[in-house]
Parts: C-alpha cells; structure tokens; sequence
C-alpha cells in the first residue's frame, strides 16, 4: 500500500470549475445596491510641499459625493514596523514620488469621479528631488524625510568570520557592481476593494489581498476601531507575487472614510497603468560584491555592499534589506562573509516585497562572480559550484552556516548532479554558432526560504469541523492567491482523515470567522497554513476515532480511517464508511460536535534583523538551473531555448500544481533578466503599459524541463518546502551566465536587453582592437 | 493633476452608411471628429486622454464595401475597413505580396489584429507604424476623399510627423492601391523587437530588390521607427542599383540607410542603437533576399 | 443613450447604453456577467477577450455601440449545463492556470484557435495565445492544457469532447 493516499498527487485545483467557467469572484466583480465609486487624485511632482487643497468645484459636480485628503485620516501612519511608520494613506503635507495619491473622490459612478478629479485643485512648491540612491545618500541631497539622515531608510552593517584575512589569504579576489532591476509583480488583475463603513461601526471589505490581516489591522489602526468590528472578506485573488497585494494602498483607505463619510459602499478599482506607476515593486538594489577563493576554486569570503532604492516611503524594506544580506551564505559553504546594506529613500515609487524577495538581488552578483573566478582559474562552472555547495546534512543533523542559518535538508548538490548530465556535459555538442546567433548555456543555484519570518504573528492556525453527513468545512486564514494553497491544504484534511478532497469544503478568509494568518507570505502557506491543517484533521480524527472505539468497544489505537472507510483492522466486521460514523458521532447520546483546531509551530526563532544571525525561515529550498541562450551578435536579440530546472522542494505535495509554481517563478525571471525594467525620468515611469514594461508571452517562453529532487524535510508536512522562488531566483544568473557563454560579455545590469549586448559587444571589440 | 482613466470621455458615436454620410459628418465637425474603423489604435488614445476634444467618433464600419482586399492582376487594392489579420491571412496577399503579410503577422496581439486595419496603421501614423515600411518599398498609392473633392497621394508624401499625415479633419481614405511589384523582385520586413509578440518595432526595415543576372536592378528600402515618419532611404537606394552585388556595396548600402535616418532616444531605445541596427539590418534583409535559390543561380554567394 | 442590440451566448438582449460605454462595461456592468475580466483596459493583455462573430477581440477596445447586432460568446457561454467544454475540462486537468484571472480569455482565445484550425502545432499554439499575458504559469502548462484539448475534441465526434 502506498505511504499516502493523496500526498504526491496531481489533484487537479479545487477550484478549478469555478475558474474555468468566469463564475470564480475577484474583488472587482462584486457590486452593492446605492454604490459611490472612488478615484484618486495624484500629484504630477515627485517630490513637493502640498500648499492648499481645495475641492470645491469637484464637490459643485452634479454625482460628486465626497473628497477626502490626507488631513482626514487624522495624522496616522502606517508601516511594516513601529519604528518605520511613515506612510499616510494619502500625502498629508508633502508628496514624496511622481502620482502619489494626494486626495480622493466618490461618486455616483466613475466617469462622474474621474471627471471630478480634474477640479480638485491642488497648489504645490515643488521641492528638488533626489531620484538615483547613490545620489540621495550624499551630502546635501534633498531630504525624503526630515528623520533619515543622508536619506538612508534603513542599515545593516554584519561581520561574519574575517574576510579581510581571507581576502589576503586569496589566491584570486575579485570586484564587480552588479545591478537589478526595477521590476514588478506584473499580476493581470488591478487591486480592487468594494468597501462598507456600516454606521453602527463595522467595516466590511472585499479587497484583492493576499494577506488580508494585514489589511483587517491596517484598517483597525486607521479607523480606531475594535479588530473585531472590521470584516475583510477575501474573494478569489488575480495573483499576488508580494508587495501590493501584501499592503493596502490609497485606495482602499480612501473607499473606506468616503463609506464612512456618505453611509454609501464604495467600490475602487486601480487602472493597470496607475498600478505599474505608483505600485510597490522590486527595489532595485545595486551590490558591489568582492569575492576570494583559493586556487581550487574554493569560496572563502564574500562581502557584499548592497545600495536599495526604496522610494518615498519605508514599506517593507528593512526585511527586503535584510533577505539580501541574509541569503547570501547560501547555498554554498563560505566560512567569511561581511555585508553592509543601505535602503535609501529617493523621490520613485517604493521599492517593497517580491518573489525571490531580497535574495534574488545577491544571489545573481554571487552566481555571476563565481563564473568569472571559474573562468579566470580556468575551471569547469559547474564544478565550482559542486565543489562548494553545501552537502546534504545527514537525517537528524543539521548545518550552520557562518551567520547561524540551520538547514535539516539540502539537496543542492543533488540538484546540481541531476542538470549536469546531460545538461551540462552535452552542451557542447551542441551548435555554438548558427548564422547571426552565437548559443550558450549557463549553470546556476539557488537557495530560498520557506515561511518567512515576520516581526509580529507568525503562525497559521485551521479549524476543521466535521458535518454529519461526512464532509468537512476547512477553514483557515490562508489565502490562495493562485499559487494552489486551497488545493494542496484540502488535500491535507483529506489525507489526515481518509476522506476525499471533494468531502473537504474550503472557506476562503473571512476575517471575522477564520483564524488570524500572514496570509500568501514568504512561501509559507504550504508548511505552516499545512502543519496547522494537519494538526486540526489529526484533531478531528482522534475525536471520530474515540466515537468509533465507543461504538465498537475496542481501543482508540486499533481503529483507523483510509479511503472514506473507519475501521479495525484486525476485525473485518468492524467497518464502518465515515459519513456514517460522522453520523453516529453526531446523533448518538447528546450528540458530539467534533471539532478539530490546529495552528503551526514551525520556526519560533525571532528574526535577527539587526545581527543578521539565525534563521529567516522554517526550512530551505534549492534549484539548480541550466539555460540554453541565442545571442544575435548582431542585433543583440536573444532566443530562450531552454531551462533544464532541479528543484529540492522537499517533498512535492502535488506536483502537478508545484511544477507550474516552478516554471512560473522561473518564467517571471526570464522576464526579469532580460526584459523587464520601469524607464525612469525625475521619479516619473515612462513605460507603465504591458506594451513597454514587457513581461514574457507565450512566444518567448522556453522549453522547460523539470527535475524533482526530494529530501523530505522534517520541519514541513510530510517533507515539504518552498516551491518556485527558489526557481525565480535561479533564472536570471543562469540566463545571463549563459549570455556570456554565448557572446563573451557580462551583463551585470538587469535586463539584459539587446541594447545592452549590443554595447557590450563593441566595447570588447574596442579592447580586443586596443591590444 | 494626474489621474488614471478607466473610462471613455463622453462622446458621441456616429454610424454613418455611406462615405458621403461620412463626410457630410467630419464636415460638419469639423476637428471635434474622428474617424474609427477599428478603433485599436484610437480607443486607447481615448482612453488615456492622449486625444482630446473627440466629441463625435464617425465608426465607417456602418458603410458597407470597404472591407475589400481585390487583386486585378495590375496590383492589390486595400480597403479601409480590412482588417491586418484579413491581410495577414489573404491567399492574394501571400501570393503575390508576402511581405505585407509578413509585416501584417508581426504587429501586437491576434485580438488587436482582427480589429485594427492596414488603413488605420498608416493614419495612425507612429514612426514605427508596421505597415508603412512595406507600403513604401511598394510605391503604395493612398486614396482620399472629402466633400471638395478626392485625390490620391503617394505613401511617400502621406506621412508628415509623428501621429501627423496629411489628412485634413475633413478627410477619409478611401483605400490603398499598391502596384504590382517589379518583375522578380522580392520583398522582406524585419522588425527588431525584444520579444516575440505584443512589442513595437525599436527598427522596422523593409526591402525590396530585383536581382537580375548579378546586377541590382531595383531596390528599395523603407525604415520605421527610426524618423519622424517612416521614410525611404533613396540615397542608400541608389548605391547598389544598376550595379553588380558585392559585400562591400551591401556594405556602403547598409551605412547610407544608417545615416539616412534620424533616430531618437527613448524609452524603448538609443538613437544610436536604432542607426546601428537600420545598418544591421539593412545588410541583413539584402543579404537573406539574395541568398534565396533564385540569386544563388545567378552566382551570387556569401564573399562574392 | 443609444439602444443597442447583442446577442451573448444565444441569449439576445437590448441594452440602452451611453456612446462610450466599452462593450466590456455593458457586459460585466450593465449585464452583470463577470466571468470576463479587465485586466490592463487598453488592449495589452488579452484577459478581457471575447468572441465576436467568431473573432476573439479584446472587448475594452470595442465600443458597445460598434457591437450592435453582434453575436457574442463569452467564457459563460462555453459550458453545456453542467458540462464542461473539452478545453475548460482540460485546462482544469493539466493545470493550465492558477490565479485564473487570465482564463477566461486564454480559453476564449484557445477556442478560436482551435475551431480554425484543430489540429495546430506547437508553434501555432503559441501563436494562437500570443495576445493573452499570463504571469502565473510560465504558459508551460496552458501549452499542455491546448494539446490535450486539441486531442480530445478531435476524438469527440461532435467537436466538443463528448461521445
């Protein structure tokens, strides 16, 4: 018999019928009776005093029912920690990035409050404005805030070893900036809310989030009002990725006072192009890394300067800041590691949370500077990394890094093992040149976290009750973004109780009724929102089990549940289908009311923000990638031919739904290597269109082969890890290692665009013709 | 003040069933109308308030007729209701003018393709308008009626700034007349974009050249993106034409075309980018043209 | 207002719109049906596709008044009853979506695909989806999902996957 009976399935999506028919609800799908719809007003300086508002030939607007404006939310704050609390829900006195949101409008439809926002009249003193992070932390920059001295948001300044010894000791050292890019989250579906301030005092809202506690505090801190009394009902959510979805923007602050203000619901939904312009997105982050390694290729040091542009306002970015620096001492051994990071307030939109979050940014100098020291030392780049990568600690061991990271399970050397034949080995026998393009192929690894830590609550909690006709409801504070956590925890419950997962009904977050949960966070729905769903079935079934021995007068240990059927199994007469016994459970004596409650316990550890020691997660995933890239030498346009990607996920609860987070995170940093950057100019994005912030079709993308290595790690549910940021993280390094390969330059600035190449390429033409 | 639209401005939207209806309409508002046919171009504008003071949208589709590709053995007539995907997709096209079809297929989305028409794309009339290289190697005529009267201008002379053409407010076109190639010429578009699907051309070049025994005997080469308007590039035209081909005029040809243009900087690309790649290209879309069988015959290889 | 007449999923109806209300507006606001999504509202990315006389168009960019006497399939109109269409069914069973907020055009986009040409290649199917973004999927999945709808209506003797 098989070890599981669903675990390891490719259960299709229990929400799938709802998905593929147009019936499944997101936030802007749902309407009111009596409806005012909110737009928002948003200032065309990036940076500037806000002098006087006045509204009132908006409010003359025959529909116009209210304005709002920073004043009204009484000087509250907001931020993702006490000490960082900088953010208004809309601009109070000054403007810090180009369309910040400096009033807002409800109407009786939106033409009536768009037409009304061009009447609002806004008088400002524009104030000079600090746009590149390098610039802003000079002397004499113009301030963001008045409390950041030199405009830096946040710093870490970590010491690990001593890599001034080791870059001695040396036998080769090398420097290099590297930079990412302003990339964002790229969701097809706009933020949207539909807002009810209740006059009695109760907030309801459906809202795009996929943390919707986030949004329940940031509501009951803005409104002063009772947790109890505010209500966010999470409909279906069109993707996620971090950052925006995590937080709560202008608009649903503003939906919210303008409900309050006129007893009406009011419903906000973003345009896509104020969303690419005024979103949270990836900081870009400049490193300027320095790395050693002996003559065998052996990395004994990195240290790591790392420059973040946050943008106007803190957000989340001292745990960006943080994830850049703390990811670095993996995946491979490094016994010397120092870091030193600066978030750095500037007039641009904010940089926040993203897949692969802060990792990304390092791991791609780390990956692309361990090439340069292969190639100088004449070695193979896939040797370098076996030969460094952290090995697989022995079941019931555990690994340190230098900066107290601890791994249970490490299957990056595996991961390594399994691209490189015949990935690896048989890329040269492969065409290196066809016409105009020259081909190559790049080798990276990549480590990311499961459940990111947070400052404050960490746990996910469920709570499943069993229905007397043998289905169970399953409710949890977990939110499905799209990533599949509906499924895979159903699947769950399903197994713990020997039921099938269309027994097991799933509540969406209600934050009235569901358990309290970060939500879609730092990759940690699966084993945290998982453990919790485990804990509560296990729970139920104790309680059905203990009703079965009862009936059957036997002992609790000898009965089970498999398959839909309770029974003993040394006396086939005992043998009862579980709807029936939920039944009897339900209707004999007085009649239990079985219940069951669970919530995780994984990583209790506090995050070491300041020492950068300990762990940020749970557990850890790796990936080893190999891409096979054309570079047109001419026109410096690429062709993805290729990713071969090897996973350790732990173990892959269904890998139908965890192989499409893999290619997913791996497609969107293709997007990220060589496509997508917001153009700025003064604070202002140039291309906030799907037509120029170019995000992969489906004409670009590679083929794309996929290797599951297990390693079942203990602190998951029955193995689990992360799947896919892992894989985001690893595809812009093997990317733009492979362009090198291909075309013998290094691009390290994200994208790589043919631009780009172009340049590159002339300029070692110039070189080769200088010697 | 900045504010992100979701919604159309108020306009009014006019159905008319013949051209003299249509006229009689643009006529009489003069500026504050404008013509649509598929509207993928103008709805967006509309919508981004990037055109203003639109108070009438005159939809032609009301007018039955307009959406004709004919083929009368002397050359293609396109009317102003045909669709870029019903170009991309016309057998006559693909028969004997592959390379509208080419560049038909490389513009945005097949969603986009189906509404929009060629007529729309030139009077639309971006600098990198994917038809327009094309419709320019082919000497395309441009048929244009108001109620004073009608006349026909060259594709050269329609375009005369970014988004401007010389059409008065007054004005439809009425269609495109594109004659029949030179006798054994071929044709081809390469746009340079960073990826596959949905992109503007950064650089649109088309060529058409008649090879014939060697000799050059016509060639023409159209740039988009890379000007004000697109353009033919006459003086790299003339280089290699009544001569024999050679990798070194090729040469002379692709640098005359680079300088030829007048790119800008933008967000999409460098100026210097853009010429370099008019270049690459240029030589590029020469070179795949005569490496074809037919120029292989006529002892013309790589390093002749 | 104009009146206007559209024909969705063999239901006719007559509406009485505003000139520039987007054939999108009248369907998800007017109509109520809101299985067809708004993503960017400018043509860029597909999720607001429906079928127009047989075309897939992007509905933002199509003004109500222009659909006039139209006849219009949305993604609500796909399914029999209870019945998926063999392209819904097979979406479901290779995983070609997750957010899901990109489906209802993919699909719309996928059928037209498929209803010219049923038997298209690998290459035409990228082709064939190549207005419609996804961000969720990395599209690998979508890929499978359209080979296997491809195999299943042509074994179906009416097309649509059943016996």
């Amino acid at each position: 018999m098989a070890e599981f009976s669903l675990i390891g399935k490719s259960v299709p999506r229990v929400d799938g019928v709802e998905k593929v028919t147009g019936k499944a609800g997101y936030a802007a799908d749902f309407s009111l009776p009596g409806m005012l719809w909110c737009k928002l007003v948003r200032s065309p300086y990036a940076h500037a005093r806000i002098v006087n508002i006045d509204a009132s030939r908006a409010l003359r607007l025959p529909g116009v029912k209210a304005v709002v404006t920073g004043k009204d939310f009484g000087g509250w704050t907001w931020g993702w920690m006490p000490a960082t609390r900088d953010e208004p829900p809309v601009a109070v006195d000054k403007v810090r990035y180009w369309a910040e949101a400096v009033a807002g409008i409800a109407a009786i439809d939106e033409d009536t409050a768009e037409e009304a926002c061009d009447l609002v009249d806004v008088e400002y003193e524009e104030l000079p404005g600090v746009f590149d992070p390098e610039e802003a932390m000079k002397d004499g920059a113009p301030a963001v805030h008045d409390y950041a001295e030199n405009n830096i948001s946040v710093q870490y300044h970590w010491n690990f070893g001593d890599v001034e010894k080791a870059f001695a000791d040396a036998y080769i050292v090398r420097e290099d900036r590297f930079a990412t890019s302003r990339a964002t989250k790229g969701y097809i579906e706009p933020p949207a809310t539909l807002a009810y301030y209740d006059p009695s005092g109760y907030i309801t809202v459906r809202a795009a989030k996929q943390s919707p506690y986030f949004h329940y505090r940031h509501l009951a801190a803005c409104f002063k009002l009772p947790l109890s009394r505010v209500r966010v009902i999470q409909p279906y959510i069109g993707g996620g990725f971090g950052g925006t979805k995590n937080d709560s923007l202008a608009g649903d602050f503003c939906a919210v006072l303008l409900s309050k203000m006129t007893g009406k619901p009011v419903k906000y939904v973003e345009s896509m192009e104020e969303e690419l312009t005024t979103s949270r997105r990836r900081h870009n982050m400049i490193t300027y890394s320095k790395m050693g390694a002996t003559r065998d290729g052996i990395i004994t040091a990195i240290q790591h300067k790392v420059i973040a542009d946050g943008g106007g306002y803190t957000a989340v970015g001292p745990l960006s800041l943080y994830l850049a620096g703390f990811g670095t001492t993996l995946p491979y051994k490094l016994d010397n590691f120092k870091y030193d990071g600066y978030r750095v307030f500037t007039n641009n939109p904010m940089g926040a949370a993203m897949r692969g979050h802060g990792v990304t940014h390092t791991r791609f100098a780390a990956e692309c500077q361990m090439d340069m020291i292969a190639d100088e030392l004449g070695m193979d780049r896939l040797e370098i990394r076996m030969k460094n990568s952290i090995d697989n600690p022995a079941p019931g061991t555990t690994y340190t890094t230098i900066n107290g990271v601890t791994l249970k399970t490490c299957g990056m050397k595996e991961a390594f093992r399994q691209v490189a034949e015949p990935y690896w080995h048989e890329r040269n026998e492969l065409p290196k040149k066809e016409g105009n393009i020259s081909w190559g192929v790049g080798v990276s690894g990549a480590p990311y976290l499961t459940g990111a830590r947070q400052m404050g609550h960490q746990a996910c909690a469920a709570i499943i009750r069993l229905c007397e006709d043998g289905t169970v409801n399953l409710i949890t504070g977990a939110t499905d973004c799209g990533q599949g956590s509906d499924t895979v925890l159903a699947m769950i419950a399903a197994e713990e109780l020997g039921i099938p997962v269309s027994a097991v009904i799933s509540q969406k977050v209600d934050t009235s009724y569901t358990p309290a949960d970060p939500g879609s966070y730092g990759s940690r729905v699966t084993v945290l929102g998982g453990q919790a769903v485990q804990k509560a079935a296990q729970e139920v079934k104790k309680q059905l089990v203990e009703v079965a021995a009862q009936t059957w007068k036997v002992k609790p240990e000898d009965v089970d549940i498999r398959d839909g059927m309770v029974f003993v199994a040394s006396d086939p007469d005992k043998q009862m289908p579980f709807d029936r016994m939920a039944r009897v459970a339900c209707y004999s004596g007085t009649g239990a009311v079985i219940m069951g409650t669970g919530y995780s316990t994984y990583g209790l550890e506090p995050l070491g923000m300041e020492s950068g020691y300990g762990n940020a997660g749970v557990s850890y995933s790796f990936t080893a990638q190999t891409a096979r890239v054309g570079v047109d030498l001419e026109t410096g346009q690429l062709t993805t031919q290729s990713f071969t990607i090897a996973s350790d996920c732990g173990r892959m609860l269904n890998p139908l739904l965890a192989e499409g987070q893999i290619e997913g995170g791996a497609i969107q940093g293709l997007g990220q290597a060589i496509y997508e950057d917001f153009i700025m100019d003064k604070g202002r994005t140039l291309n906030p269109t799907f037509v120029d912030y170019k995000m992969p079709h489906s004409v670009d993308i590679p083929e794309m082969k996929l290797i599951d290595v297990e390693t079942n790690d203990p602190d998951g549910p029955y193995g689990a890890k992360e799947a896919s940021e892992a894989s985001h993280v690893s595809t812009p390094p093997a990317v733009i290692c492979a362009i090198h390969d291909a075309a013998g330059v290094w691009i390290k600035e994200q994208p790589a665009t043919p631009e780009k190449i172009v340049k590159a390429l002339k300029e070692k033409a110039k070189e080769k013709a200088q010697k | 003040m900045v504010t992100f639209y979701r919604r159309l401005p108020k306009f009014d939207y006019l159905a008319p069933q013949s051209i003299e209806e249509a006229l009689a309409l643009l006529s009489r508002y003069q500026g504050s109308a404008k013509v649509i046919a598929g509207g993928s171009d103008v709805v967006p504008k509309l919508k981004r308030r990037a055109m203003k003071g639109i108070d009438y949208i005159v939809d032609l589709k009301g007018i039955s007729g307009l959406d004709y590709i004919s083929y009368d053995g002397a050359g293609l007539k396109l009317g102003p209701l045909a669709t870029v995907r019903a170009v991309e997709r016309s057998d006559v096209v693909l028969e004997t003018f592959p390379m509208l079809a080419q560049a038909a297929e490389s513009m945005a989305s097949p969603q986009v393709r189906n509404r929009g028409t060629v007529v729309g794309n030139i009077c639309n009339a971006v600098p990198s308008a994917d038809m327009a290289p094309s419709l320019l190697t082919l000497d395309a005529k441009v048929s244009v009626v108001s109620e004073k009267g009608s006349r026909t201008v060259a594709i050269q002379d329609f375009f005369t700034g970014p988004t401007k053409t010389v059409l008065s407010a007054d004005e439809i076109v009425t269609g495109i007349e594109i004659p029949n190639p030179p006798a054994n010429s071929r044709g081809k578009y390469i746009k340079l974009t960073p990826r596959r699907a949905m992109d503007l051309a950064v650089v649109g070049v088309a060529v058409m050249v008649t090879p014939e025994n060697g000799i050059c005997k016509d060639l023409r080469i159209a740039l988009g993106a890379v000007s004000p308007t697109p353009i033919r590039v006459a003086q790299a035209e003339s280089i290699l034409k009544g001569n024999k081909f050679s990798d070194e005029l090729i040469d002379q040809v692709a640098e005359a075309a680079a300088e030829g243009c007048r790119p800008i900087s933008d967000h999409r690309a460098s100026a210097e980018y853009r010429r370099d790649m008019v270049r690459v290209l240029t030589r590029r879309a020469i070179r795949e043209l005569l490496s074809d069988e037919a120029a292989s015959a006529q002892g013309f290889g790589k390093g002749a | 207002m104009k009146s206007i007449k559209l024909e969705i999923n063999g239901v006719q109806h007559e509406v009485e719109v505003a000139p520039w209300r987007t054939l999108l507006e009248v369907i998800r606001e007017e109509l109520q049906m809101t299985g067809t999504k708004e993503g960017c509202g400018l043509g860029e990315c597909g999720a607001c596709s429906v079928l127009m006389d047989g075309k897939t168009v992007n509905s933002c960019l199509v003004l109500a008044a222009e659909a006039n006497g139209k006849r219009i399939t949305t993604i609500e109109g796909l399914a029999q009853a209870e019945r998926l269409h063999p392209i819904q069914q097979s979406f479901i069973d290779n995983g070609g979506f997750q957010c899901g907020f990109c489906t209802p055009g993919m699909i719309m986009s996928t059928k037209v695909m498929l209803d010219d040409n049923p038997n298209p290649t690998d290459d035409e199917i990228k082709k064939g989806i190549s207005g419609n973004l996804c961000r969720c999927t990395g599209y690998a999945k979508i890929f499978d999902s359209i080979r296997a709808a491809k195999v299943a209506m042509a074994a179906s003797s009416d097309g649509r996957g059943g016996a």
